[in-house]
């Protein structure tokens, strides 16, 4: 019997313990099988929206109990970037956390989980070349030559890993760091320090254009191919912006999700520990680039709760968002609450003070505090030790393969992924709990004369959270608040059967009021899908 | 004479022998009139609207007719399942249709714009009907493609056509939205209360009313001075509340824009009204733009619009004003200066600056994303009636429009209606195929000219030759081969934009049959600068080949007697040279 086989025996009996036997980020044939599982356990519904150009399944999951688009709802993806892997199990533990543990909040709030937007790409991570890949597996000419894939990567030193090769050269740019020679850095102006390389992404110019791996085998990257600032005519982007098959069949599900008030995704964005900043002139703009002002302060509440949460220190975490990505699509675009976060980043390690004598400051780089952070932690094997190999393109220099191993700079040890993904489920229930709620008031219901009846409450959102974000005031993706009498119209004296509100901030009330004819009862009812509905009946 | 021609007139005689008649007088009975296909092998009526099935029918018949000329394909469905069909039009015989630098004409991208669909049409079968008789249409169909794709909103044309509407509706196609935000689709739309298949307005007598009718022609509404009393209000296009919202006529068909749905600085609903979900998010758009990517050779294209008598080029909004570089304006320019001439009443405007702002449009996309050369004609103008510019909508002009030229055909008188909200009101107005749309008579005129327009387009997309190759002995068993490939055409191999973002591939300039030990393009003969490809120099990359220009491709080779140089370029064609 193989492994395989006994893998799947071990799903099968005692498939409850799987996720805790786990000991590496799961293949996508493991996601498939812990959604499955998830989905037999009631409350939960997978479906498979699309398979990809590499055959792989773009799966969701609705999380929720009764009526789930009638429901204030928060989309939860992962696999954003291909190469980003802890966000898939992030995404993955979160939905099956709230399956355990967080039942009761499932009458209130749905979830749809994306666990995995980039699974062609991820794949690559359980390769026998790994590199981080952002791209699917559709065909494209990402230099725009007119010849397609014809410079992908090549291994070398034959480990498995694409690294970096460096040339020693007089004309290098790049010197060894003065405090981890390990890592080469750009040489400082008027430096003369010895010996210098260049230093290229290993594999062999194909095409002999001076390029390195500039038209590998992978195609459009999910996270740089959506509609807000679609950098056209760069790598990975596509012809033009939501080509490809996962990203449409994404958007045409949420298109259709009018009950989605937040996103959260674990992407290499991070508006939580910070929240985005604000711009008067770009929020100004017609088009608008700045999440606007009001939003930035709902941000910047969210970021208090995700920071009282999430105990590890926010640092190098300066990417607020690329070009074409989903994070801020989904503000921007969709009118959404759109929050982001790699979920874990390597902290900064803070050097000892050995000598106060030492005047001169080193630079740390990401690269040396991450080694340095490796060191404290005991990791092994992150990093792999410059190796002279022959290069068809330098026969006549000094090559060397070496560097910090892919992956390992964004993918904490997996031993650590279960307290990661404990702190960001209770964020997220934390959102949950915020959402607008919409609730009646000081209902009076007065008799006048003649059969009248006058019918006077207040509406409220009992929220930290307004019922539209200030963009999302504008879009028409989300529907206004509707008010609905059932009575005849020509009962109704005062007021409307039908009205609409654009908007209730936060903790803000409406007062309401009609003037009824006859006899009987009369429902009211509030809302909209993404607030869910208030409901009374009155008896006349 | 084809065998069906034959067939034909064989059973013409049959029947003309029955009839008694002699066959000589049919034909006199026509007289050739310069500039239109005599006695056509498809007989089709300019002067007045297909429906979709009338359009599919015609398309047939010049399919059948003209088998070497022009080929029928469906490129795709629309959202209620109609096949959007387009017709190739080329000479078969001489060359293959997809590596001929080709123009692309579509229409009625608007449901209620739809002459451009009989204007795109006409240009095919003027092409296939006059390929016999004019050398230059001969020539033309030789080096050039035309895709004609005549209507690229099928289900909404017929709605237009078959159903009560404005002449401004529907605009988008027929997929129903929630236009006011109330989370239902489509729940109030117009009602054609006086069921004539127009939607014309509401008037009624009120004391606060600020309209009188005109004594002198009672069809038409003045409005009175300010210190002045009137007798009637305004009350709108056709229609009930519905839904008993209290708003009439809110939530109908759409509401959607098919020309904001393009993947070219693509913008959503909040700052582009009309935008859908995503670029191509409409099934239609998504078709058009698959035939698109899969026809490099397109070079140049048309999308016909309403109204206003405009020859339109990008860009569609200020922020995108550094798209459209000096270089590529020029050619514009050239091409559309000619168009106004060709095009009486017709001026050459540039969307942003002279009409209104327009995200994610066709033309945008086109040129933006593709490189490709592109107008929008907005046709119909008032200047065809009278050769006035009386400016859009013009009531007075219409009045006498539809007194002394179309005899009370374009309105539908006042008439008394019971309305459940307004009770007593009076119905009437222009119906909804005037103005927009050109009375019959003046159709096939504009037909032809601006299908002139776009021919003159097509004519000056890239035609390429090896003009000259010379050879110079260097001693040693080398020699010096020099080949001038000429573009006699005003428009590049590859447009400005294109350059800048690489969209299409280099022209390809290939030498067989001798042995190359380098290869090089001179860019200037005359003091030898020349700029050496190390790689693979049998096989030349060009960058481009400009227009009314020419480029020089050198090889040093050894030995070799009888070689041969191709062209090969994605949008100005493949040419070939022999020793």
């Amino acid at each position: 019997m193989n492994q395989n086989l006994i893998g799947l025996f071990a799903v099968a009996f005692f498939g409850i313990f799987s996720a805790t036997a786990q000991q590496d980020y799961p293949t996508n044939r493991e996601v498939a099988q812990r959604l499955q599982q998830m989905a037999s356990s009631g409350n939960a519904k997978l479906i498979s929206l699309t398979k990809t150009e590499g055959g792989q399944d773009i799966w969701a999951l609705q999380i929720g109990k009764g009526d789930l688009e009638n429901k204030p709802a928060i989309a939860v993806t992962g696999g954003v970037e291909g190469y980003h892997v802890l966000s898939v199990e992030l995404a993955l533990q979160v939905a099956s956390r709230l399956l355990k543990d967080h039942a009761q909040l499932l009458e209130t709030t749905t979830f749809y989980v994306f666990p995995n937007m980039s699974p062609d790409a991820y794949s690559q991570y359980f390769s026998d070349i790994k590199y981080e890949r952002r791209g699917n597996s559709v065909k494209i000419d990402h230099d725009r030559d007119g010849r397609l894939s014809e410079d992908g990567y090549e291994d070398l030193n034959k480990d498995g890993f694409i690294t970096k090769f460096r040339v020693e050269s007089a004309l290098g740019e790049y010197v060894p760091h003065e405090k981890d020679p390990r890592v080469l850095v750009k040489a400082e102006n008027g430096s003369k320090s010895e010996p210098r390389y260049i230093m290229f992404s290993e594999g062999i110019d194909n095409d002999k254009d001076e390029n390195y791996n500039e038209d590998p085998e992978e195609g459009v990257a999910f996270n740089k191919s959506l509609t807000y600032k679609f950098p056209a005519f760069e790598p990975y982007a596509g012809d033009f912006p939501v080509s490809q098959k996962e990203s449409r069949a994404l958007l045409d599900y949420l298109f259709e999700r009018w009950n989605i008030f937040a996103f959260v995704t674990f992407s290499p964005a991070n508006n939580l520990s910070a929240p985005l900043k604000f711009n008067k002139s770009d929020a100004e703009k017609r088009i608008v680039s700045s999440m606007l002002e009001k939003d930035v302060e709902l941000n910047k509440m969210v970021s208090e709760i995700y920071n009282e949460i999430i105990p590890h220190k926010a640092y190098n975490q300066e990417n607020q968002g690329t070009d074409g990505d989903y994070f801020q699509w989904a503000y921007f675009h969709f009118g959404r609450l759109s929050f982001s976060t790699p979920g874990w980043w390597v902290p900064e390690v803070k050097a000892e003070i050995k000598d106060s004598t030492e005047t001169k400051k080193v630079k740390i780089t990401p690269e040396t505090n991450f080694l340095a952070w490796a060191d404290k932690e005991e990791l092994k094997n992150v990093f792999i030790p410059w190796q002279e190999v022959n290069h068809p393109d330098f026969p006549n220099h000094k090559v060397e393969v070496g560097g910090i191993k892919p992956f390992a700079m964004v993918t904490p040890p997996f031993s650590m992924v279960d307290s990661i993904a404990e702190n960001h489920t209770n964020f997220i229930v934390k959102l949950a709990e915020i959402q607008p709620k919409l609730e009646f008031h000081n209902f009076k219901a007065e008799k006048l004369s003649g059969g009248l009846t006058r019918i006077t409450v207040d509406l409220f959102n009992n929220s930290p959270l307004p019922t539209h974000s200030e963009l999302g005031e504008r879009s028409r993706w989300l529907q206004k608040l509707q008010i609905t009498v059932n009575k005849d119209k020509k009962d109704i004296l005062a007021g409307n059967t039908i009205k609409l509100v654009n908007k209730l901030g936060a903790y803000e009330k409406e007062p309401l009021s009609w003037i009824v004819k006859g006899v009987g009862t009369v429902d009211i009812k509030v809302g909209a899908p993404h607030t869910g509905y208030a409901t009374m009946n009155v008896k006349l | 004479m084809n065998l069906k021609n034959i067939r034909n007139i064989a059973i013409l005689v049959f029947f003309s022998l029955l009839l008694n008649i002699p066959m000589g007088q049919a034909q006199e009975k026509f007289f050739r009139a310069i500039g239109t296909p005599h006695e056509p092998e498809v007989a089709v009526s300019w002067n007045r609207y297909y429906t979709y099935e009338g359009v599919v029918d015609i398309m047939q018949k010049i399919a059948k007719a003209h088998p070497d000329l022009a080929k029928l394909e469906s490129i795709g469905k629309s959202f209620q399942g109609k096949d959007i069909y387009l017709l190739t039009v080329s000479d078969f015989k001489s060359g293959d249709p997809s590596k001929k630098p080709a123009m692309y004409i579509d229409g009625n991208i608007h449901s209620n714009e739809i002459q451009g669909t009989e204007f795109s049409l006409y240009t095919a079968w003027y092409l296939t009907e006059m390929f016999d008789d004019l050398d230059f249409i001969r020539e033309l169909l030789k080096d050039k493609t035309f895709y004609i794709n005549p209507t690229i909103n099928p289900d909404a044309r017929n709605d237009y056509m078959n159903n009560p509407n404005t002449p401004h509706s529907p605009r988008s196609g027929m997929i129903v939205l929630d236009n006011d935000g109330d989370g239902k689709t489509g729940e109030d739309g117009f009602n054609d209360l006086n069921e004539d298949n127009h939607i014309t307005m509401m008037i009624r007598k009120s004391p606060t009313g600020r309209y009188i009718k005109d004594q002198m022609d009672d069809r038409k509404l003045i409005r009175v001075a300010a210190e002045e009393k009137g007798e009637y209000e305004m009350l709108g296009y056709e229609g009930i509340d519905t839904d008993g919202d209290g708003e009439v006529n809110e939530d109908g068909i759409g509401y959607y824009d098919p020309n904001r749905d393009w993947g070219w600085k693509w913008q959503p609903d909040y700052v582009q009204r009309g935008a859908y979900k995503y670029p191509f998010s409409l099934p239609e758009n998504r078709a058009v733009m698959e035939f698109v990517m899969n026809h490099p050779n397109i070079a140049g294209a048309q999308s016909y619009h309403n109204y206003g008598g405009m020859i339109l080029r990008g860009p569609g909004a200020e922020e995108d004003k550094d798209t459209y570089n000096r270089d590529d304006v020029e050619i514009y320019d050239a091409i559309a200066k000619k168009g106004e001439e060709m095009i009486p009443g017709y001026r050459y405007l540039v969307v942003y600056k002279d009409l209104y702002s327009v995200f994610g449009g066709e033309l945008d996309w086109f040129y933006g994303s593709r490189g490709v050369y592109t107008y929008s004609n907005e046709l119909m103008v008032s200047y065809l009636y009278f050769h006035q510019n009386e400016g859009r909508g013009n009531q007075e002009e219409e009045m006498k429009v539809d007194r002394y030229l179309t005899f009370g055909d374009a309105f539908v008188d006042w008439r008394e209606y019971d309305h459940p909200q307004y009770e007593k009101i009076e119905i009437g107005g222009f119906k909804k195929n005037f103005g927009r749309a050109h009375p019959g008579f003046l159709l096939e005129q504009d037909a032809h000219r601006n299908m002139a327009f776009t021919i003159y387009h097509a004519y000056h997309t890239p035609k390429i030759s090896i003009s000259d190759v010379k050879e110079e002995n260097l001693g040693g068993g080398l020699k010096q081969i020099t080949a001038t490939i000429y573009n006699e055409r005003l428009m590049p191999t590859h447009s400005s934009q294109d350059l800048k973002y690489k969209i299409e591939r280099p022209d390809y300039v290939t030498i067989s049959g001798a042995n190359v030990v380098t290869g090089m393009v001179v860019n200037d003969v005359d003091f030898n600068k020349v700029e050496e490809q190390k790689v693979n120099p049998e096989k030349m990359l060009v960058k481009n080949i400009p227009g009314m220009n020419s480029v020089k491709v050198r090889w040093i080779v050894s030995g070799g007697g009888n070689y041969q140089i191709k062209v090969d370029s994605a949008k100005g064609g493949v040419a070939q040279w022999k020793k």
